[in-house]
């Protein structure tokens, strides 16, 4: 097996996805488990209430475990890329395990992207686009973003035709 | 640093690109030629370069200080009448109730009154037709385009105006496109792709006569070579003999019809440059064409499945009484069919309309194709085709993105192929053209062709793919195990249709068991149900088994002829089965390249390999299953640029 990538994302991305997913989760929990509480409160007598709630909250109480204890620290071991002179190399995924590369002539534009979460740990996610699909890479640290950045823009103007 | 971007061109060099190895100063050069351009604009105004003397198409003015011209005044009267059809409809629709109201209300004595009605009914209208009339010659009068050094432009907009730039080194195909009516007078919408911008709309110029919308396409793609290579902006030379169209069939006679006439409007044919190569459909690929299409197929299943639907229903329609308590609902109502003639007749009926539908679909595919042409000019492959409804697509070779060989199982048996181009489609916004699919694979430039023919059409029509590898790199030998997994039960529809009917039966037995508390009938009736049942399920595991071994066929296939093959500039990929579609694309199309593993691959030293290119409405993946994880890994390393 070849050698990955050698850069790994920024540790703080951990904490980013464990906020992210917990909000998801939290949300999705609340929609499913609010109705049911009413509907207990409402009707005291109904027997399988209590037993639909107790089930919603040790799934979730499950996936809250997962995606907050257990997968962070895997999908960070997983998670490589490399900037090499004229291409990306990513690789990630944890079951389905993916490797991809960019050539930096194919790439039409790149964005850089932070929300509350990114913001509050000074990482910015970059998105390298191509004319047939993008790619994100979530959690760099803001002056890697750039030169990534600059990478992409240096090539698209040797490229000269587009597709 | 140059070895990076010599391969930016898929196509072998010309001798002028061979001569000029420094294409990473291209741009540079490109845009002193534009400078050089636009500066003296205003005082020379360049005319096309070879088209000039004929030109179909007078300026009624300026634009920017380029000549600005109107498209076809049918836009006016053949948009109104377009328009009016619409707003009749409607019209008729809301004042009928109206005017029944009144009828209604006034009695029949009131023929005055009635008439007054009407009569207002019919101001109205008039009313409307001219208001249609006044926003289409407005709309005529602020729409026209002007070539200009760099760009076209398209002007458009009553009271907001609207311009739209297309960069000529931007054009990825011009299509025109005829609707009946239009080919009547001779007109046709052009249809510019550009693949930009986020739905990647086409710009679409309406209601040009035929020659200016040759003339147009010319221009263009003339103009597009001399902004892409401005030292060598005359034509180059195109390797392959001319060779005229050779065959021929019996609707190319009214095709000919066609160009004789030429529609009212079309004016005189323009004088184009010769083709480097053409060719049409004979008699026979034209019709095999049509009988072979993948319609028939479907339609081939759908009539076993009605069929079977009618039997099942014959069955249960044989106990009146039971059918409504129990499988009523789930087959199809016969309640004449309590014989065994009812039944045939019920069965030929779905036979002879499945024949009629085909033979509809086969004729329409034979009017799409009527008419056919393929050729090379210049830079460009152009494809003409339709019957009735025209259309003319041409795609710079620079575009395309893929070259594919496409098999379905009919065609299969008999050796022939659908050959096609893969290019960057556009969502059009226009609802001509695709209806008839016209745009839906890439442009076809040949429906139905021997394989051994392939070569030889490739060869003339886009020299440029000459280097296609030959060899294969197979999949690899744990690759017929995972695939006959993969495709015989994971994806395998026999399967899964045994385990559904398997727990339907079950079901059944369990629940209309004689002596079960469920039914309201006798005992035997119940037990002669169930055996009814029983032997309708075993009727559908034969068909189970029947998909299952056609899995198995297809799966074994699959792992014996799939495979793929690189060179330094193009990728093949073949993946087989009972349909086998080959598909070549040079590499600098590859937009980016990925593998994937998932465990149970991983545990077998195998992976996935994907090729991403910008084909089709937002990309197409390439993606084949199950090479060795070595070959994988030398295949992304191909991928990788080289400086």
């Amino acid at each position: 097996m070849r050698e990955l990538p050698s850069e790994k994302l920024d540790p703080r991305i951990k904490n980013v996805w464990r906020i992210n997913d917990a909000i998801w989760i939290i949300i999705t929990f609340l929609c499913c488990f609010v109705p049911f509480a009413i509907a207990a409160a409402a009707e005291p007598d109904e027997g399988w209430i209590p037993i639909v709630l107790l089930a919603e909250a040790v799934v979730f109480g499950a996936l809250l475990v997962l995606f907050v204890v257990i997968l962070p620290p895997i999908r960070h071991m997983r998670w490589r890329y490399q900037l090499n002179g004229d291409f990306l190399d990513i690789a990630k995924g944890i079951i389905w395990r993916k490797r991809y590369i960019i050539p930096f002539i194919r790439v039409q534009n790149t964005d850089t992207r932070q929300g509350p979460v990114l913001r509050m740990f000074g990482l910015s996610s970059v998105t390298v686009a191509t004319a047939a699909g993008e790619h994100e890479i979530p959690g760099i640290r803001t002056e890697q973003a750039e030169q990534l950045r600059d990478r992409a823009a240096e090539f698209a103007r040797i490229a000269r035709e587009d597709v | 640093m140059t070895g990076a971007y010599d391969e930016m061109y898929g196509v072998p060099a010309t001798p002028q690109q061979a001569q000029q190895p420094q294409p990473a100063a291209q741009p540079q050069v490109a845009a002193a030629q534009q400078a050089a351009q636009a500066a003296p604009q205003p005082v020379v105004q360049q005319p096309a370069p070879q088209a000039a003397p004929q030109q179909p198409i007078q300026p009624f003015g300026q634009e920017g200080g380029l000549p600005a011209y109107h498209v076809h005044h049918s836009y006016i009267w053949l948009g109104t009448i377009r328009s009016m059809l619409a707003v009749l409809f409607v019209l008729l629709v809301t004042s009928f109730s109206s005017v029944a109201g009144v009828i209604d209300e006034i009695g029949y004595s009131g023929l005055g009154m009635l008439s007054v009605v009407l009569g207002g009914v019919g101001v109205l209208f008039l009313v409307v037709v001219g208001l249609v009339v006044l926003v289409h010659v407005l709309a005529y009068r602020r729409l026209y385009f002007t070539l200009g050094p760099n760009e076209f432009s398209l002007y458009s907009g009553i009271i907001t105006k609207k311009r739209v730039h297309v960069s000529y080194d931007r054009v990825q195909s011009v299509d025109a496109r005829a609707s009946l009516v239009q080919r009547v007078f001779g007109v046709c919408n052009v249809f510019i792709d550009t693949a930009g911008g986020a739905s990647n709309k086409a710009v679409i110029v309406p209601y040009v006569t035929k020659v200016q919308a040759t003339w147009l396409t010319s221009e263009l793609y003339a103009r597009k070579r001399q902004a892409l290579q401005p030292q060598a902006a005359a034509a180059q030379p195109v390797p392959g003999q001319a060779q005229p169209a050779a065959t021929g069939n019996l609707l190319d006679y009214g095709k000919e019809a066609w160009d004789e006439v030429g529609g009212i409007f079309a004016g005189a044919p323009m004088q184009e440059a010769a083709p480097s190569f053409e060719y049409g459909l004979s008699n026979k690929q034209l019709f095999l064409s049509g009988l072979s299409n993948n319609t028939s197929f479907a339609l081939f299943v759908l009539g076993f499945l009605l069929a079977l639907a009618q039997i099942a229903g014959f069955v249960f329609e044989a106990f009146p009484d039971e059918s409504n308590s129990v499988m009523g609902s789930l087959t199809v109502p016969a309640p004449d069919l309590l014989t065994g003639a009812g039944l045939v007749a019920s069965i030929v009926g779905i036979v002879v309309l499945l024949l009629v539908v085909w033979v509809v679909s086969a004729a329409s595919q034979c009017l799409n194709f009527g008419g056919f042409r393929a050729r090379r000019v210049g830079d460009r492959v152009e494809v003409e085709r339709g019957l009735l409804q025209h259309s003319r697509q041409s795609i710079s070779i620079q575009r395309v993105q893929a070259v594919v060989v496409k098999q379905s199982v009919i065609r299969r048996l008999i050796g022939y192929c659908e050959v096609s181009l893969d290019k960057i489609d556009a969502e059009s916004g226009d609802d001509s053209g695709q209806k008839n699919g016209l745009n839906t694979s890439g442009v076809i430039v040949h429906p139905f062709c021997k394989l051994a023919d392939v070569p030889g059409i490739l060869q003339g029509l886009v020299p440029e793919y000459a280097g296609i590898p030959q060899d294969r790199t197979p999949v690899a030998p744990v690759a017929l195990r995972r695939g006959l997994i993969r495709r015989c039960i994971i994806q395998g529809g026999g399967f899964w249709m045994a385990v559904c009917v398997a727990v339907l039966q079950i079901m059944m037995n369990v629940l209309f068991a004689p002596g079960s508390d469920l039914t309201v009938n006798s005992a035997a009736e119940d037990a002669l149900l169930l055996g009814w049942a029983n032997v309708v399920c075993y009727a559908l595991y034969a068909v189970a088994a029947a998909i299952f071994a056609l899995d198995i066929v297809s799966a074994v296939k699959w792992a014996r002829e799939s495979g793929f093959a690189v060179n330094r500039q193009f990728m093949k990929v073949v993946n087989g089965g009972l349909s086998r579609e080959e598909r070549s694309f040079p590499r600098n199309k590859i937009q980016y390249g990925s593998t994937r593993t998932n465990p149970f691959q991983r545990m077998a030293k195998v992976a996935t390999i994907c090729a991403r290119t910008a084909a089709g409405v937002g990309g197409t993946t390439i993606v084949l299953w199950d090479v060795t994880q070595e070959d994988a890994e030398r295949w992304l390393d191909w991928v990788r640029p080289r400086s």
